[in-house]
């Protein structure tokens, strides 16, 4: 099957969204919990052979690895009702179950220490795809497993993969509430190191823009794990539609992302969603033209990224490249419309050093998902925010 | 010989019937005259013989008025009297005069004299009757004789009675002028039409619209008129069962040509897939000449009726129109009603044809699965064809081998979302000769041969694989009505179009990993910042371009054509509608301006030598920097362990290399944004004529001109 795409999970948070992302495929793929096509499901002209492959029993079996130190939250995935979703062979868990115990060197030398079992995994997987487009990797920056030992993994499968894309969904530790881990900022900083130099892509998910996306948007008081998990999953689902449900554009992993990366270091990237639902609780009916949504995608409040600096100076902002990916029924005449108007209002700023311009995917939407709204989700990448972590590097350097 | 026996598909008459073809007194006066005094004689002893040697002088004026009503009854049925003659101009048939003894009383010469005309206008109506019985006048003259027959027969009643009537001594010549007045307007009627029906020998429909527009001239003689229409009708009876089985059941049943439908029986159905102008479904039935005029402004309605239920069974189904009662087509009069037959039976034909194409052939389905592969709707088999047929496309023109390609094609169908669609299989691929824009230039020609063959379109010498793919698909009848060749071909003319983009796309996404390759690595003072920016450049060009021709071109244009397919009536509507589409998208795809295409073309070369270089820049251009060592110990590439060791002799000869590199990429980019930048004056001017193309000019240049 071709342009497959391989999924490593690292680490507590990295397997939570993972599973939630695996949750939100077999449901837009009409995938039962078990791994078995429901029977509705049978005539979607959708790609399942992307993230998953059959089973002699034609059980559907996600192209993804699962690997943590500690046993509780792969003991959890084990446990829950989608256990039999899983290839058991793809699960990794350290022998000692000791965990990394949220140091980033602890994580990283633990890798190197299981290096061969988990590329023997990999190997597996990759042998058995026909033409692999790349390898997503799930993780966040804060902890040790995550950070540690996804670095590490990284650095590697750059090494033994290195004509396969590497997309990362990290997600950024919360900066408004100090954290009872002391070594959070120095995780982050030394696995930012290793994604500005070993990923192709780094889809940037805030915990603090989650949680305030959560509490402002969605208003939840307290949001749960489970809660921005699932912003985290739909992300990742929204934006890999057009590999999923193929369209005339955007139908693998190069072109989408060679369109938004404009130098190779400048790879990271901003996400928005609208209309947003967590855990799909009834929304109220919002009014969803083109252009509506599209504006709303543009709003600060709805991209999953905040950073000191793009509150600051908001206006000044600039994107690098933006691409919307419109899920379900569209007129076409619409788009172009809204982008007329959108480029006559200013509503977006570009950078002068280079050609910058706002995308459109038109993406159908899974026939499984009973969505009222159309669905769109934004991949921007913006220059402020690369500032950031330009800066964070050269801290880096520094230390 | 009336007209039941003419549905005899080959007529042979007895051979009496040429020597004497009417049993009618005429041509027994000719054989008569050829041996007349031989006869002369024996008919002496008639019980008339008042001696017909003694002129009628020689009586007295009232035995002289009983031998002329003799006579004249006899030339009331076409016969010779002994006074009276006929006298025919030799050769001209239906030209003779009737003559009398000229030593006949004045006064009953005069009487006499009135009632001749009468007398000649039988004689040409039963000559007509006879004469247009013949198999070899079709069965509207066959249909008119028929009725004119029965008016001879009233006829020849009315001279019976008379004869009653003389031979009781109650007929005087007055009293015969009498009874023959309301005669007389009728049969010189309808003589004056006979004789213009035989003037110009007229048949079929020509008979019809003579008497229709005769009945009209003689509006205001109303018996005339009736009469005509009378004949009409009963001459139109054979049309019309002609004309009802064409539209009921689209059969034509016209042994004598006459019907104004012909039909082309050379034309075979499966040649809509390979004929280019769809001959077939234009030419198959056609109109000919002499369309009756009660009919004329529902000529083309009653032929694509006819035409549609003929591919209702050629797609085996027998479809017959209902026939009620009131659908039979009776008559023509003015009540329009077969006006309404007709139209019912058009739109029972055209909608179960429309309905047969779009239901039981799934139009729309195969409309969509087109659209899946030669407009690339559904493009995620390209990309995997692209990644498995690269060797095979890459290779010159007379190399490829098809077969393979066709394989090639086939596994990516199944292994990709294009395996869900049952018609999948129908996709075949093919190289063409030519280039796209070679072919656009000989599309032209046939369109319009106003072009003269211009071979100033600059052959690339070495044609690819890549430039020539084409895909084909299988269309069977009865989808070959709307799919036929023409519109196969401008479906593949988009889809070379939307390839070779994608194909320069790939490419530069190749060109775009490249440089991902070296980001871990410094880069600082090399030329690829460079070099990345004119590649994202690139990108953003023919991602542009892709985007402008899917996004607003073909899938606003199909959305609207799938709307208007919705909601089309009959199936010509349905063709006009995708050809309509096919057109705007043709032109909107810039395939029609082959100087905007040429300028396109020459970025898309552009943007592939560029990235068929960049491997080179960018790994020689990786050599000159000194690569300090990276944080990261552990990965310490074979790369760098050379560099540490260079010599100063080595960093001079990498540093005029590094300058060489610049060049070629400052190079690149000079040329690309000259070429970019000619392309928009050439977009603006012509988007005078061509509104879509501001659009393009946006997508292409918007954002940057606004800086």
């Amino acid at each position: 099957m071709p342009r497959e795409i391989i999924t490593l999970q690292v680490g507590q948070c990295g397997n939570q969204i993972g599973m939630e992302f695996w949750k939100q495929l077999c449901l837009e793929h009409g995938i039962n919990k078990d791994g078995i096509l429901e029977d509705f499901a049978t005539q979607g002209g959708d790609r399942k052979d992307v993230f998953f492959y059959q089973a002699d029993d034609q059980h559907y079996i996600p192209r993804a690895l699962l690997i943590d130190l500690e046993p509780r939250v792969i003991n959890g995935i084990q446990n829950s009702e989608y256990r039999n979703l899983y290839n058991h062979e793809n699960i990794f868990v350290s022998d000692h179950g000791g965990g990394a115990g949220n140091n980033w060197a602890s994580g990283y030398h633990q890798g190197k220490g299981v290096e061969e079992d988990i590329m023997d995994m990999i190997d597996r997987e990759a042998d058995g795809s026909d033409s692999l487009e790349g390898f997503v990797l799930c993780h966040s920056i804060a902890g040790g497993t995550g950070s540690g030992m996804g670095s590490y993994l990284l650095e590697t499968l750059n090494d033994r993969y290195s004509k396969k894309l590497v997309q990362t969904y990290s997600v950024f530790p919360n900066q408004m509430e100090t954290s009872d881990v002391v070594v959070q900022p120095y995780n982050s900083l030394l696995t930012l190191k290793r994604l500005t130099l070993n990923a192709d892509c780094v889809v940037v998910l805030d915990n603090t823009a989650l949680n305030r996306i959560a509490v402002e948007r969605l208003h939840l008081s307290n949001p749960t794990f489970a809660q921005t998990n699932s912003l985290v999953s739909t992300v990742m689902s929204a934006s890999t539609t057009t590999l999923r449900y193929p369209g005339y554009m955007n139908n693998d992993l190069v072109g989408l992302l060679a369109s938004l990366i404009p130098t190779p270091r400048c790879h990271f990237l901003m996400t928005g969603y609208t209309p947003l639902t967590v855990e799909r609780q009834a929304n109220v009916i919002r009014k969803t033209t083109v252009l509506d949504v599209m504006r709303r995608l543009l709003q600060t409040k709805n991209i999953m990224v905040s950073s000191y600096a793009r509150n600051k100076e908001a206006s000044q902002a600039k994107y690098i490249s933006i691409l919307n990916i419109i899920q379900g029924e569209v007129d076409p005449t619409q788009v172009h419309e809204s982008l007329q108007r959108i480029r006559e209002r200013k509503l977006v700023n570009f950078i002068e050093w280079g050609p910058a311009s706002i995308q459109v995917a038109l993406s159908r939407k899974s026939p499984y998902v009973q969505t009222a709204h159309r669905i769109i989700e934004l991949f921007g990448g913006r220059k402020q925010a690369f500032e950031v972590n330009f800066n964070m590097n050269n801290d880096i350097s520094s230390i | 010989m009336d007209t039941s026996s003419s549905t005899l598909s080959s007529p042979s008459t007895p051979p009496w019937n040429s020597d004497r073809p009417f049993l009618t007194g005429r041509f027994h006066q000719e054989v008569k005259t050829a041996s007349r005094f031989a006869e002369t004689k024996s008919h002496s002893v008639d019980s008339f013989s008042l001696g017909s040697d003694n002129p009628i002088g020689c009586y007295n004026a009232a035995v002289q008025e009983l031998i002329l009503i003799d006579d004249l009854l006899s030339a009331l049925v076409g016969i010779e009297g002994r006074y009276i003659s006929i006298k025919r101009v030799r050769g001209m048939e239906d030209d003779f005069t009737f003559q009398m003894d000229a030593s006949m009383d004045l006064a009953i010469q005069e009487l006499a004299k009135r009632i001749f005309p009468l007398c000649e206008s039988f004689m040409l109506i039963n000559r007509f009757v006879e004469s247009r019985s013949q198999f070899k006048n079709g069965l509207v003259n066959h249909a008119f004789a028929a009725a004119l027959r029965a008016l001879l027969l009233d006829y020849h009643a009315m001279v019976a009675q008379l004869e009653h009537q003389f031979r009781l001594g109650r007929l005087s010549l007055q009293g015969l002028w009498f009874y023959c007045q309301p005669m007389m307007g009728s049969m010189q009627a309808l003589s004056s039409v006979i004789q213009k029906a035989s003037a110009n020998n007229y048949a079929g429909s020509a008979v019809l619209n003579l008497l229709q527009s005769q009945a009209k001239a003689m509006a205001g003689d109303n018996a005339v008129r009736s009469l005509l229409e009378k004949m009409a009708q009963c001459a139109s009876n054979a049309y019309l069962s002609i004309l009802e089985r064409w539209v009921y059941e689209g059969v034509i049943d016209d042994p004598y040509g006459e019907f104004f439908i012909a039909e082309n029986k050379t034309l075979q159905k499966e040649s809509l897939t390979q004929d280019y102008d769809a001959k077939y479904w234009r030419q198959r039935y056609s109109l000919k000449d002499g369309i009756p005029s009660f009919l004329a402004n529902t000529a083309g309605t009653i032929l694509t009726t006819g035409k549609y239920l003929n591919v209702m069974r050629e797609c085996g189904h027998s479809v017959q129109v209902p026939v009620s009662e009131n659908s039979k087509l009776m008559s023509f009069g003015t009540n329009h009603h077969y006006l309404e037959c007709i139209k019912s039976a058009y739109d029972f034909a055209s909608g179960e044809l429309l309905n047969l194409i779009k239901e039981k052939y799934d139009l729309m389905g195969k409309l969509r699965s087109i659209k899946h592969y030669l407009l690339l709707d559904q493009g995620d088999f390209l990309v995997h064809f692209m990644d498995i047929a690269k060797d095979e496309l890459t290779k010159k023109l007379d190399e490829i081998s098809v077969e393979k390609l066709q394989s090639l094609l086939d596994l990516a169908l199944r292994t990709t979302a294009a395996a869900a669609d049952p018609c999948h299989e129908d996709l075949t691929c093919c190289v063409e000769t030519c280039s796209l824009l070679q072919r656009l230039g000989t599309l032209k020609d046939d369109e319009n041969s106003r072009n003269t063959h211009d071979n100033d379109l600059g052959e690339p010498v070495n044609v690819t694989g890549l430039e020539t793919l084409s895909l084909s698909y299988k269309v069977r009848w009865p989808l070959s009505i709307v799919i036929s060749k023409k519109a196969l071909t401008k479906y593949q003319l988009i889809f070379r179009f939307l390839f070779h983009c994608k194909h320069v796309d790939r490419q530069l996404c190749g060109a775009w990993q490249v440089h991902q390759g070296v980001r871990s690595l410094k880069m600082r003072g090399t030329a690829i910042p460079r070099s990345s920016l004119l590649c994202r450049s690139m990108l953003k060009f023919i991602n542009s371009l892709l985007h402008y021709l899917t996004f607003e071109v073909l899938e606003p244009n199909w959305h609207v054509m799938h709307n208007r397919l919705q909601s089309a009536k009959s199936i010509d509507e349905v063709i006009q509608h995708h050809d309509f589409f096919l057109d705007k998208c043709l032109r909107e795809c810039l395939l029609l301006l082959p100087e905007l295409l040429k300028k396109v073309e020459k970025l898309k070369s552009l943007c592939v030598q560029y990235a068929a270089a960049t491997q080179w820049l960018i790994t020689s251009s990786i050599d000159i920097p000194s690569i300090e060592e990276s944080f990261d110990n552990s990965k310490v590439t074979e790369n760098s362990k050379q560099l540490k060791s260079r010599s100063p002799s080595r960093a001079l000869k990498l540093s005029s290399s590094n300058t060489s590199v610049t060049e070629a990429i400052l190079n690149f980019e000079r040329e690309f944004n000259t070429e970019l930048q000619s392309l928009g004056p050439i977009l603006s001017s012509s988007s005078q004529a061509e509104p879509h193309l501001t659009h393009l000019a946006q997508w292409i240049l918007g954002v940057g001109n606004e800086q």
